[in-house]
């Protein structure tokens, strides 16, 4: 893979410490140099809580609010991303994902704690922190849809004071890399969705940063765009680039990450690569049933039956069926009872024996679902 | 640490920067070409009920009982010059009040902030934009408002703009405060139109101010913008000033200085706020 | 072949009291959205004073310190009460403004909010949609008159409603049913053409600079004065400063009262034809629901 620019790239001897994206082993201590460094990190909000409705509407201005409340939003995080890794945050909303990420861009300060991108404080030396960074984080609305493709590389180009000659080199090679040269000059406001977060990842590569960082960078694209933008993503990562990026997808996660920390209630609950993490929990067999007609009711009953360790019921849409999901030691003692219960009030389309995925991973850990 | 990123910084990046703003801006006023148009027609037809009412009291000689306040019969030119002054205020109030929340509902404003770029030379490049942008189009009033009511200068043109430099840095220089506090607030809607319409009122854009009741007369006094509309008027229009002309440079300039101030600071403080708090999920 | 009709089974009841019913309910759910914005409050009784306040000034600074330019005015108006005269018109014109504002752009609002689908959904008339929310403006707006001239009373200590209570009364029911007819064809027109600023803009240029709000008749050029005789605003305001600044009777207003009755006719048919039509080109479109 070529590098995006010529003698800018990392080089090749340095590259060679780094670990092949895939490559399913855990990075030993030391191999590669850690590029972003959190240690400790908390965030606290302290939040006005609104009076109960009851009250009258002066209850509700700024001023006479009451009742104060502590939200810990990150408890106390740690974590090293290594150069030219993928590494991911994933969770479920409101784990303390994004505010996590907002706090590495420099953009929200920590409680207490320390994190440091490529060698600088986030909070003492930010703005060197923000030189060598890239960041995504709303997506399509953090371009200027009034303005052109072009308009808006030229106008960010230019607040990272790259130089004219270089500035107009860097956007004419990332829009031709990011197959936007033929729109370039139409007004943002009619791309794609697919199409506005593409241009919102050249304004982040604009500055050559060695470190990116994508808050759910797929969220609310279709499927195909989806799929062209963590192809893309990988792209990124193997010119040398170190990415952190959020998410809820499970697969995503899966897919794209060389090392994944997973986060509930402002904490990491667990840390390695995504095989490890599956590996963990392969004492557990996983049965999950179709059902049409389920009773939610019956999910106390469910999780009380022999060997049963969590139980999870979603409702698909799409399909108009229940998703029953069961994470047990003993599969093959425990069906029998489980077919039985479910089958005297419902009708059971499906039973699959499965392969842990990283929800499972999970679940197993905090009893919730990833999507819940 | 291997620097590999492209980004350098020096005085003509940073002045490359404030440019690049302004241009933003710029673009945004000309492709909005219906809100341009609104601009200059608004305040004509603002102009059009006071034109007919200073003729309602018009003699052959001009408005004779307006001159013993202001010491011109011409009262439509006294009007128009804090017209145009006013077009000014409201650019600031409306414009530059609205900027930091504008900017973060549609979503970009994070995507700033994430720049290596000190966050008030936001506000200095809207500020240009914003001065450039204004003028054009109280040009455009002028020319109109010439045609339909007529317009005179009897005075010097020079030392009226020269005098408008102070009052508009001191003016802008309150926008940078005024920004932070519209920012924090969740509907601000009814505070700036209220704030515009009494600011310019009690400074004098309609009237001389010696005709406010004696309660409201220091009021207007202690705002800076009234010595502004008065020394310009005093320049282009040679009516009686309430202070002699230099005293009331001094003023302007005493102002300019603390508004830049406190707008700076201010801003520096609303800033920080966002810092802890981020600046999302707040409405 | 015979159509079976299934006996319906759903809870609703269409008569003219679930009609009524219908309507009560939108004027209510529209005076508790309004309740919870304390800002527009605010506006409301600030504004209405705020207003003419610029004028008035203007006009003391005209008249000199010795009022000395008060005879020119005098000649042309029949009287030296400046601020009553410019407190009339700007009132009036502030009414109108308020009424354009949320009768007009309330289908408008809606749509934009999403809920005017919800509510062309409902069995009920879809004039009573409009209708319902004009009532509850309607009542603000009156509500907004009286304040304001309370606080005139209050602020500068004089009374700016004398005469007969009867006609102005009178005047204010025939301009009413005028000034809801050009809000629902305004209505109608925004939410056909989905620009509400240019034309709010447009209505509110041609009555503040046409209608004397703060200026007699007899001062604009003879083609602005044509102008002028054909917007109902002008009737309005001439009629209620004769009645309230020089005591006429009802011979003495009656020539304004007829251009008011006639427009109160006319206004409001052609305001209904208007909303007809644009609700038939919405049913056809399917643009209830666009943003």
């Amino acid at each position: 893979m070529e590098p995006l620019i010529q003698g800018t790239a990392i080089a090749p001897a340095e590259r060679r410490m780094i670990a092949p994206a895939g490559a399913g082993n855990g990075l030993q201590a030391g191999e590669a140099r850690a590029i972003v460094e959190v240690r400790d990190l908390r965030k606290i909000f302290r939040r006005k809580k609104p009076a109960a409705d009851s009250s009258g509407w002066w209850h509700r201005l700024p001023i006479t609010r009451r009742v104060s409340e502590e939200f810990v939003a990150v408890d106390t995080v740690s974590f090293d991303i290594h150069e030219g890794e993928i590494f991911g945050l994933l969770g479920p909303n409101g784990a303390g994902k994004t505010t996590t990420i907002r706090m590495l861009c420099t953009l929200l300060e920590p409680t207490s704690g320390t994190a440091r991108i490529n060698g600088y404080d986030v909070v003492k030396q930010s703005d060197a922190v923000r030189q060598n960074l890239g960041a995504v984080l709303t997506g399509e609305r953090s371009i200027y849809w009034k303005l052109t493709g072009r308009e808006n590389l030229s106008y960010f180009a230019a607040l990272y004071h790259l130089p004219p000659d270089v500035a107009k080199r860097r956007v004419r090679e990332l829009l031709e890399r990011l197959e936007l040269a033929t729109r370039a000059d139409e007004y943002v406001e009619r791309y794609s969705s697919g199409m506005k977060q593409r241009i919102a990842i050249a304004k982040a590569l604009l500055a050559n940063p060695p470190v990116l960082l994508l808050d759910e960078p797929t969220i609310g694209l279709d499927p195909q765009s989806a799929r062209t933008l963590r192809a893309l993503i990988s792209e990124i990562k193997d010119e040398g680039r170190t990415i952190l990026l959020t998410t809820h997808y499970m697969e995503e996660a899966d897919q794209l990450c060389d090392r994944i920390g997973i986060v509930d209630a402002g904490r990491i609950i667990a840390l390695d690569t995504p095989a490890n993490l599956k590996r963990s929990i392969t004492q557990l067999d996983i049965v999950q049933l179709d059902v049409e007609g389920f009773d939610p009711a019956l999910m106390g009953a469910l999780q009380g039956l022999p060997t049963v360790q969590h139980a999870l019921a979603r409702y698909d849409e799409d399909g108009g069926a229940w998703s029953v999901t069961l994470q047990t030691t003993d599969s093959r003692a425990v069906l029998p009872a489980v077919i039985e219960r479910v089958g005297r009030s419902a009708t059971i389309r499906n039973v699959n024996i499965a392969q842990p995925t990283l929800e499972d991973v999970f679940i197993s850990l905090t009893g919730k679902g990833l999507r819940d | 640490m291997t620097e590999t990123h492209l980004s350098r910084r020096s005085p003509r990046s940073h002045l490359r920067a404030v440019l690049a703003i302004a241009r933003k801006d710029w673009l945004h006023f000309v492709r909005y070409p219906l809100n341009a148009v609104f601009r200059v027609v608004q305040p004509i037809m603002f102009l059009t009920p006071i034109y007919f009412l200073g003729r309602s009291f018009a003699t052959p000689r001009g408005n004779t009982g307006f001159s013993a306040y202001a010491g011109t019969t011409d009262f439509m030119s006294f009007v128009l010059v804090g017209a145009l002054l006013s077009n000014y205020v409201s650019a600031v109030f409306w414009g530059m009040g609205f900027s930091l929340k504008t900017e973060m509902d549609s979503g970009v404003l994070e995507s700033n902030w994430l720049l290596p770029v000190p966050r008030p030379l936001f506000l200095i490049g809207q500020t240009m934009a914003s001065l450039a942008i204004t003028t054009l189009t109280g040009a455009g009033v002028l020319l109109l408002s010439w045609l339909l009511f007529g317009f005179r200068i009897t005075g010097n043109l020079l030392p009226a703009v020269l005098v408008l430099v102070p009052m508009l840095v001191a003016l802008y220089g309150f926008g940078f405060a005024f920004a932070g506090l519209v920012f924090l607030l969740r509907d601000a809607n009814t505070l700036v139109d209220v704030s515009d319409y009494l600011v310019s009122l009690l400074s004098g854009s309609q009237f001389p101010v010696q005709v406010l009741p004696r309660y409201l007369l220091p009021v207007a006094l202690a705002i800076p913008l009234t010595y502004g509309y008065d020394a310009v008027r005093g320049y282009l229009l040679g009516t009686r000033t309430l202070f002699p002309l230099d005293a009331e440079l001094a003023i302007l300039l005493v102002s300019m200085v603390l508004m830049v101030g406190l707008g700076y600071t201010i801003f520096r403080l609303v800033e920080r706020h966002c810092r802890q708090l981020g600046t999302i999920g707040k409405h | 072949m015979m159509v079976r009709r299934t006996q319906s089974s759903g809870l609703a009841r269409r008569s003219a009291a679930s009609h009524l019913a219908a309507l009560l309910a939108i004027a209510r759910k529209e005076w508790i959205i309004f309740r919870r914005y304390p800002s527009w409050v605010m506006a409301f009784v600030i504004w209405p004073l705020l207003y003419p306040v610029g004028y008035i000034f203007s006009a003391r600074a005209l008249g000199g310190p010795h009022g000395s330019g008060l005879t020119v005015f005098n000649r042309l108006t029949g009287t030296s009460d400046y601020l009553s005269y410019i407190v009339v018109g700007s009132t009036m014109y502030m009414w109108l403004n308020f009424t354009l504002w949320d009768v007009g752009l309330h289908l408008r609002n809606e749509q934009m909010r999403g809920t005017l689908e919800s509510n062309w959904l409902c069995p009920v008339w879809r004039i009573s949609i409009m209708l319902g929310s004009s009532i509850t403006k309607m009542l603000i707006g009156l509500f907004v008159l009286a304040v304001t001239f309370v606080e005139f009373r209050l602020v500068f200590g004089v009374s700016v409603v004398r005469g007969n209570p009867g006609l102005i009364a009178l005047i204010l029911l025939l301009v009413s049913a005028s000034i809801y007819g050009i809000g629902l064809a305004f209505g109608s027109l925004v939410l056909r053409f989905q620009e509400a600023n240019a034309l709010v803009f447009l209505v509110r240029g041609l009555f503040m600079g046409f209608c004397g709000i703060t200026y007699p008749l007899q001062i604009l050029p003879s083609w602005m004065q044509g102008v002028a005789a054909v917007l109902p605003l002008t009737y309005a305001i001439h009629s209620i400063r004769a009645v309230t600044l020089s005591g006429a009777s009802l011979a003495q207003i009656a020539p304004d009262l007829q251009w008011l009755a006639g427009f109160a006719l006319v206004l409001p048919m052609l305001g209904y034809l208007a909303f007809a039509a644009t609700e038939r080109r919405a049913r056809r479109t399917g643009s209830l629901g666009h943003y």
